[in-house]
């Protein structure tokens, strides 16, 4: 299918929150505007909603000079004493592209019960990387865990119920009385088990897929900027839950010790994937690119030769014959930080980026790009965790400069060395931690220790404590 | 608010002298006793009005404590005025001006007016270090120099304000580059960009270059 109607179509799908968080799809919509710049803005660009700064403090973070780690002001505290910390980029943009929001959500019953007895609260921590504009990070940053909340919404009778297993159709309605999930369901032995813990990994999925959803519709109506890329930790009885798409990362740190929580999603990772699309569905490539991946480009001489090549089935590499159609640009060009997509972008899950094409073209880049996260579950409240226990959560500036080891032994080092009293040692640590990413500027540039090159991108951190999660519940 | 001039300030100073207690008085004219301790960096900004000109000062208020040191230091550059402070009351945070002075003039760029502020005035009957031992030392390292009180706010209007004017004189001289941002000025969005349509000058100089 054409990009452009795949659009239009879903512009006109109604979405089920289309009412919910208000404003949107007043009447119909009357089209999309490529452009978008006359269109008004969902929200102001702005920092975070819980640093609480005024716009005099704002116009101050942006300076690409000092560049000021901003953390949280002392009045301001963040669940579980979470520390947070952020720095702007070096003058790659005006703005700060990273966003970041922190909420406890309670998820209501619905229709709402007589007691709060069955309330589910749910602690939220998110960080959004944006890019070609800031509008998609903004938007997302506001209102992705409104969606997560819906979602869960949906099936929490379920979840509040421990020893039921999630029936297999029909939460409410058709079978049994509604709000009563004690008469379960007939089941046939050959059904699939579904675990409480994968229908809330269900919740964040689908939650995500909304809120692209919705940005591409409300770009009808308002100008929404860019893509981002979206890292979410949600704690839910019992269990923390980390989902992402895009090349932020999460990372456990337990008695010193690392637990990766994430993957990235880059060009270079899913190459196989994005492959594949492309070969399934050429056109989405306009007649410019090839699906195929060699270890250069390839001359025009060459056709005839033999030359190593890989594709959609290949982890490994083999000899083909170069024909006419592989002197086309790779779908997948570059190596590292430096890879891209259809020559246009380094990320390959997000969302936003609805309007986003190769340069001089008609190529959408959009159906390459999967909003959905990859959801890790972790059993926290059934482990033990002492105070220097911690999730952090970076963005892509913090841990292309740092690897994992690097940032667990700062943040226990630090962690060890504060009065385990001091409220504010998780802000200090992710203070701290900036800091090491960003470096000090010197003659030649933004330096780190060991004369390495900081960080010249928008670094933010969480460092959230896991010993919170040991007492709840 | 339209302004000619932006002027970026940074407070140092040992940790207790009273650096958020003086920019809380100056921005929003009130003393708060209880302040709690800077662990990174705060931010203020008010309009101040110099030779009939909209100057909006932006002040950065900084952690004095030494396991901070390393992230002021890196605060410094692009700073067109620092308020190097110490507390009447306490010699040492007298004592470690030369480390303060020090790490400014190395971490900022050369035109860095710096105003030696000797805070707490108003705790005459506990003073430790006399004016003239202030006085020595601003004019031994070419700092003006002023006693003030963020609790009754003797001086600190001025100590903003007086410091401002210096970077003004500096900036009519053709000292400051006023197109480098690195300097700590920003001209404001409303300003003329070539000297020959400046209205209301006093006779002083224009600044210098204006070639863009
Ligand atoms: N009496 C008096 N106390 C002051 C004055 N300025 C600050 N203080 C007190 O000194 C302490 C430290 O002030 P603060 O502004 O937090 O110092 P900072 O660490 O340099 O930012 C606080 O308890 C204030 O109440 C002043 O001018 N007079
Ligand atoms: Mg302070």
């Amino acid at each position: 299918m054409d990009p452009r109607c795949r659009r239009t179509m879903l512009t006109r799908v109604k979405s089920a929150v289309a009412n919910f968080m208000g404003g949107m799809m007043a009447g119909g919509s009357n089209g999309d505007h490529p452009g978008g710049s006359d269109l008004p803005l969902k929200f102001p660009y702005s920092r975070p909603e819980f640093l609480g700064l005024s716009p005099d403090e704002i116009e101050c973070s942006a300076d690409h000079i000092a560049r000021p780690i901003l953390i949280l002001k002392e009045t301001k505290r963040l669940p579980w004493s979470t520390g947070y910390a952020e720095v702007i980029n070096a003058g790659k943009s005006t703005l700060n592209e990273d966003q970041a929001c922190c909420e406890v959500l309670v998820v209501k019953r619905r229709p709402a019960g007589t007691d709060g007895s069955e309330d589910l609260t749910l602690h939220y921590w998110a960080l959004f990387d944006g890019h070609a504009g800031s509008g998609a990070a903004v938007v997302a940053s506001r209102l992705l865990h409104h969606h997560i909340a819906l979602h869960l919404q949906e099936v929490m009778e379920i979840l509040c119920t421990p020893n039921l297993l999630p029936p297999t159709s029909s939460l409410r309605g058709a079978a049994g009385a509604p709000g009563s999930p004690s008469t379960p369901p007939t089941r046939f032995f050959t059904e699939k088990k579904v675990s409480h813990e994968s229908l809330v990994i269900g919740a964040i999925e689908n939650a995500f897929k909304d809120m692209d959803v919705q940005i591409e519709k409300e770009k009808a109506v308002y100008n929404i900027s860019g893509g981002c890329t979206a890292l979410v930790a949600v704690y839910l009885l019992g269990k923390l839950y980390v989902g992402n798409a895009g090349d932020s990362r999460a990372i456990i740190i337990r008695a010193g010790e690392v637990i990766p929580m994430s993957a990235e999603f880059t060009p270079e990772s899913e190459r196989q994937r994005l492959q594949f699309l492309a070969y399934m569905q050429p056109h989405l490539l306009g007649n410019e690119f090839t699906h195929l991946e060699f270890p250069r480009r390839v001359q025009r001489k060459e056709v005839g030769k033999k030359m190593l090549y890989r594709d959609f089935t290949m982890s490994g590499w083999a000899y083909k014959t170069i024909e006419e159609d592989d002197l086309k640009f790779p779908l997948i060009y570059g190596e590292g930080k430096k890879a891209r997509v259809l020559a246009t972008i380094g990320v390959t899950r997000g969302l936003g980026d609805h309007n986003l094409k190769v340069h001089d073209s008609n190529i959408y880049i959009k159906p390459f790009l999967s909003c959905c996260p990859e959801v890790r579950a972790y059993p926290l409240g059934q482990c033990e965790h002492g105070a220097n226990d911690v999730l952090v959560l970076g963005t892509d500036g913090l841990w292309d400069v740092l690897s994992n080891q690097e940032v667990a032994e700062a943040v226990t080092c630090f962690l060890s060395n504060c009065d385990p009293d001091d409220q504010h040692r998780y802000t200090m640590a992710a203070q701290d931690l900036v800091m090491r990413a960003r470096g000090v500027l010197k003659d030649r540039g933004w330096r780190i220790s060991n004369d390495r090159l900081g960080s010249g991108d928008d670094i933010s951190v969480y460092i959230i404590p896991l010993m919170y999660g040991n007492k709840q519940n | 608010m339209a302004y000619a001039y932006l002027f970026k300030y940074i407070i140092i100073g040992d940790t207790g002298v009273g650096k958020s207690c003086l920019l809380l008085q100056f921005t929003d004219k009130r003393f708060q006793p209880v302040h709690d301790l800077t662990i990174g960096v705060e931010f203020g900004a008010r309009m101040i009005t110099i030779d009939g000109k909209q100057i909006k000062l932006q002040i950065w208020d900084t952690a004095g404590q030494e396991s901070f040191r390393s992230i002021t230091r890196s605060y410094y550059r692009g700073a067109a005025g620092a308020l190097l402070v110490y507390d009447i009351t306490r010699r040492d945070t007298f004592n470690h001006l030369t480390t303060w002075l020090e790490d400014a003039r190395q971490h900022s760029n050369s035109n860095m007016v710096i105003m030696l502020i000797g805070n707490k005035s108003d705790l005459e009957s506990r003073r430790e270090v006399k004016k003239e031992e202030g006085e020595a030392f601003a004019r031994e390292h070419g700092l003006i120099f002023m006693e003030t009180s963020a609790k009754t706010a003797s001086n600190v209007e001025e100590a903003f304000i007086n410091t401002a004017k210096e970077i003004y004189e500096k900036i009519q001289e053709g000292v400051f580059d006023i197109n480098n941002e690195a300097n700590g000025i920003k001209i404001g969005p409303q300003h003329p960009t070539t000297n020959s349509t400046l209205s209301g000058s006093q006779g002083g100089q224009q600044p210098g270059g204006g070639c863009c």
